[in-house]
């Protein structure tokens, strides 16, 4: 059931009173972020106005806090960007929609059956207690409800894409951190294990950055003309390994290199300072009233991979960093117990059940990791310019617990 | 009798299950489930305290602010540490921006649609909008463009979204009777969803320049605030709350006024259990709880409008009817979480939620628990609202209303736009006694001493409803970590005596008209914020 976008492009402009020239601004800003130059604007503009449909779309939350959708609500010149959100027809979306219950849950056997859409996934995919730490949709004394993971692969199976949007649809995000109670894993995981083959998008940060989103949508709706293959093609991607310890997959993430592909702290404003040796050791402290480094602090900008510094949060009002706290690594992956404590620096992490200093880390992460760390981090240790500052940490206390115990809980 | 289901409960945060039996075109029982467990608690234990702030915020999308500040308090009180005043300062702020941000997204964007019908306001005629809007003393839209943005959305099917393929609203016989506004009026509401969509993210632009980030902020670290203003952050801020205030001043309290004269049914049904906790919220210069903006009590309506003295021992949680395997009756500081699912039966065990109970006694908490709180207690600035708004609707029924009439659906829908005025109100001055406190030379924002072990309770409230964190430290890791968060208290299902929670008890006595398309049930379980 294909819609026809009645208005073209003029028009929604001229009812959101959206100026041309705003809106190539926001083009322009869109390809950017994208990482093309900002005269691809008129491009991205142009296949804005050639577009001659609209997308079917599915959001689902799986075991999340809503942290995605509010963020979402959070995008930049709504007016604008909701134009191209708009090219979305969302057909279900708890947190906006006004039908409940039943109401609501046609809405999604009905477009799995018909194919052609975009599923936006937000939250952990929830495998703990046989499925049961969510299910959704029963009837009276709950005959009939589904586990959240069935409703995933059933909406997964038949969509053209999937955005696993948020830390938790990645790798199960904070609800995974140790010990996992409730055995909540990532999109792409799940749907390997499941053998279904919906190209995934994989897109951490806690919540989500909603701007990613729409640059996102802007390349597969209108760059990649709604072709997921080609999606794939024209979006430069970085693919980043993973050992999933809950279903045992080993996966290959895919995540749009523009937005990934470097360290916050590559791009940080503070980096000067970090060089020059001028760093934050106590929050809130006249250092900060000066912006310097947080690195001894437990910045995790140099491990970090994301456009955090560039596209900023709330509309480019602030983010992390800016604010005067540490950035706690919430785009990485497994992120609560490779950064954690985040007041300290440099912990080791953990990939899957090994554990590797930093310094190590490259295969895994990305040679450009390491070698960001080994000049910025160690290299400078040996240079003497870090100094004092709190403990790098050895191994993390319940790490090592559980080592010994050999995966035993507390 | 018949079962009605209501499952998935959209428009909240989370995930919610509320089924209910209805006899004679009235909910007779209810039963209310949370469908989903995480298990925050467990992944806190065994790592640093502070790392709890950063962590516990991600419980709630829409609250981080008020679970995070919880966190950092229960660490405090665990560690001794005593924030200074400007971290203070600072954290109500971007409390305060929260709160405005998630009361006019509640009311626009989550609840409004139980009450206005946008495919009814194409039928609405432009000039008379105007009209109708100067006389409610509302703000002015360019209602004539949002009527053609609206009718672009049905026309290429977009507004599926708020119709269901089938028609949750219907048109011509198939019509919800529940939506009964004038579609002028639907029209200023559906031009002012739209607008709201804008002003709560400028209120959460605020948290963002103060906190980094929203949803879940960066900068109030256990020991106070790493956030260091600027001049120029000072006025950004300042900037946005005097938007955000003339929105609510302009459209949410007089949008709220005009809609309520035709819902007044609502102050009949829905009250619920009347017992009334607050944690109190939006520190004063003591730091005393009693003494908070908005002050901590506990009032039982049935023993008279007075509010009793309430603390983190009064807390207990039973787990008859919640899938745990862990005793009945613990204090949260004693709290343990060990899951164990069984199947589903309003008989036996239903919920993943555990009953939080208040002096042996279900308790609802939200914005009603604490207008009535601060009511009793005579705050000056509540109380005139609050009897301004009794006197208004009094002319609009025809007959004197009294404050008990405040516990209904229509009081606690009320209550939550009542509560973002005087919070509005409060901010701008919070900016101003930043600015003083800066330019008297006060430059202390952080305290870094602290003890390494020790046993603490965060007892704060959020926008939706009190939040309490307790955290157990031993040699500076975490031993214990209990969290009981708004939604438990509200949604809790029954107790060991088998005594429903709150949404359930508001649930009971509620009508059903259209069993097929409850929107009553809708309107009791969206009147609690879940
Ligand atoms: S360590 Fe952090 S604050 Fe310092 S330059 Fe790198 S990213 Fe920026
Ligand atoms: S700066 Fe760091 S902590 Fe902040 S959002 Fe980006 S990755 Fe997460």
């Amino acid at each position: 059931m294909a819609q026809e976008a009645h208005g073209a492009l003029h028009d929604l402009l001229a009812v959101r009173g959206v100026t041309r020239r705003d809106f190539l601004k926001y083009c322009g800003s869109v390809a950017a972020m994208l990482g093309l130059s900002e005269t691809m604007a008129p491009q991205i503009a142009a296949a804005l106005e050639g577009a001659p449909k609209l997308m079917p779309a599915l959001w689902l939350n799986g075991g999340s806090c809503t942290g995605c959708t509010e963020s979402i609500a959070q995008v930049d010149t709504p007016d604008v960007a909701t134009i191209v959100l708009d090219y979305l027809s969302f057909e279900y979306f708890e947190t906006i929609m006004a039908a409940a219950g039943s109401w609501a849950e046609k809405n999604i056997t009905k477009r799995a059956e018909e194919g052609g859409y975009i599923l936006v996934y937000e939250g952990s995919v929830m495998t703990g207690q046989d499925g049961n730490t969510l299910f959704v949709g029963g009837g009276p004394e709950n005959e009939g409800a589904k586990k959240g993971i069935e409703i995933l692969e059933e909406a997964a199976a038949n969509a053209a894409a999937v955005l696993a949007i948020g830390s938790c649809a990645v790798d199960g995000g904070w609800i995974a951190g140790y010990p996992n109670a409730s055995e909540a894993t990532g999109v792409a995981a799940w749907l390997q294990k499941k053998g279904i083959k919906t190209p995934v998008v994989s897109m951490p940060t806690c919540p989500v950055n909603p701007e990613w989103v729409v640059a996102m949508v802007v390349q597969l709706l209108l760059v990649a003309d709604r072709d997921p293959a080609k999606f794939l093609q024209v979006t430069p991607m970085v693919e980043v390994p993973y050992n999933d310890p809950v279903t045992g997959e080993k996966v290959t993430l895919l995540m749009p290199k523009a937005i990934y592909g470097q360290t916050i702290h590559d791009n940080c404003p503070r980096r000067g300072h970090f060089e020059n040796g001028e760093f934050v050791t106590e929050l809130g402290s006249k250092e900060e009233a000066m912006g310097y480094c947080l690195y001894k602090v437990g910045c995790k900008g140099p491990q970090t991979f994301t456009q955090c510094p560039v596209t900023r949060w709330n509309r480019r009002a602030s983010w992390c960093v800016e604010s005067g706290a540490p950035c706690i690594g919430c785009g990485g992956l497994n992120w609560v117990d490779n950064n954690s404590p985040f007041l300290k620096r440099m912990s080791d992490m953990r990939i899957g059940d090994t554990f590797v200093q930093p310094g190590t880390i490259g295969a895994a992460v990305g040679a450009v990791a390491a070698a960001g760390l080994v000049l910025h981090g160690i290299g400078m240790k040996a240079a003497g310019r870090i100094g004092d500052g709190p403990p790098m940490e050895e191994m993390k206390a319940y790490d090592r617990k559980r080592l010994a115990k050999k995966g035993g809980d507390k | 009798m018949a079962r009605v289901v209501v499952d998935p409960v959209t428009r909240i945060e989370g995930h919610l299950r509320v089924e209910v039996e209805v006899t004679n075109g009235k909910v007779s029982d209810a039963w209310v489930s949370g469908t989903l467990w995480r298990g925050m608690e467990k992944v806190l234990v065994n790592r640093a305290p502070e790392d709890a702030f950063w962590v516990s915020q991600r419980i709630c999308g829409v609250c981080p602010i008020s679970h995070s500040h919880a966190s950092a308090q229960s660490c405090e009180d665990a560690l001794g540490i005593k924030i200074p005043n400007n971290a203070r300062i600072i954290r109500n702020l971007i409390e305060a921006a929260q709160y405005l941000h998630s009361h006019i997204l509640w009311f626009y964007t989550l609840a409004a649609l139980d009450y206005v019908n946008p495919v009814n306001a194409l039928n609405a005629d432009i000039a008379d909008t105007y009209a109708l809007a100067q006389a409610a003393g509302t703000r002015i839209a360019d209602f004539g463009a949002v009527a053609a943005r609206l009718k672009a959305f049905v026309e290429n099917g977009q507004l599926s979204i708020f119709t269901g393929h089938e028609g949750w609203f219907g048109v011509g016989a198939e019509k919800h009777p529940g939506y009964v506004l004038p579609p002028e009026l639907d029209l200023i509401a559906t031009a002012h969803y739209l607008e709201a969509l804008e002003l709560q993210a400028v209120a959460a632009e605020i948290i963002g320049i103060m906190g980094g980030k929203f949803p879940h902020q960066m900068t109030s670290i256990p020991g106070g605030t790493a956030f260091v203003p600027t001049e120029q952050k000072l006025d950004d801020v300042l900037f946005r709350f005097t938007r955000v205030k003339e929105f609510i001043d302009t459209a949410l309290i007089p949008d709220t006024l005009a809609i309520a004269p035709y819902i007044l049914d609502a102050a009949s049904f829905g009250g619920g259990c009347g017992n009334f906790l607050s944690w109190g919220v939006f520190e004063a210069e003591d730091l005393d709880p009693y003494n908070r903006y908005l002050p901590r009590g506990f009032v039982e309506v049935s023993k008279g409008l007075t509010a009793q003295e309430v603390g983190p021992d009064d807390v207990t949680e039973d787990v008859d009817h919640s899938w745990y395997d862990v005793p009945s009756g613990l204090n949260p500081k004693d709290g343990q979480t060990v899951p164990k699912f069984e199947p589903y039966s309003t008989q036996g065990k239903y919920s993943w939620g555990k009953a939080a109970r208040c002096k042996g006694v279900p308790a609802e908490v939200g914005p009603l628990s604490r207008m009535l709180v601060a009511y009793v207690n005579g705050r000056p600035e509540v109380k005139s609202i609050i009897d301004d708004t009794l006197a208004k609707l009094s002319k609009a029924a025809g007959a004197q209303l009294q404050p008990t009439v405040l516990v209904s659906l229509l009081g606690r829908v009320a209550a939550r736009n009542l509560e973002a005025k005087v919070v509005a109100d409060w901010s701008i001055a919070w900016v101003l006694e930043l600015i003083e406190a800066l330019k008297g030379g006060d430059s202390s924002f952080f305290v870094t001493e602290r003890a390494d072990s020790g046993q603490g309770a965060g007892l704060w409230e959020a926008p939706r409803g009190s939040v309490g964190h307790w955290m157990t430290v031993e040699g500076g890791k975490i031993a214990n970590y209990q969290v009981v968060a708004p939604t438990t208290w509200d949604i809790a299902p029954r107790d060991s005596k088998g005594v429903p929670g709150p949404m359930e008890q508001a649930l009971i006595g509620t009508p059903v008209v259209d069993s097929e398309r409850p929107l009553e049930v809708m309107r009791v379980a969206h009147s609690f914020d879940p």
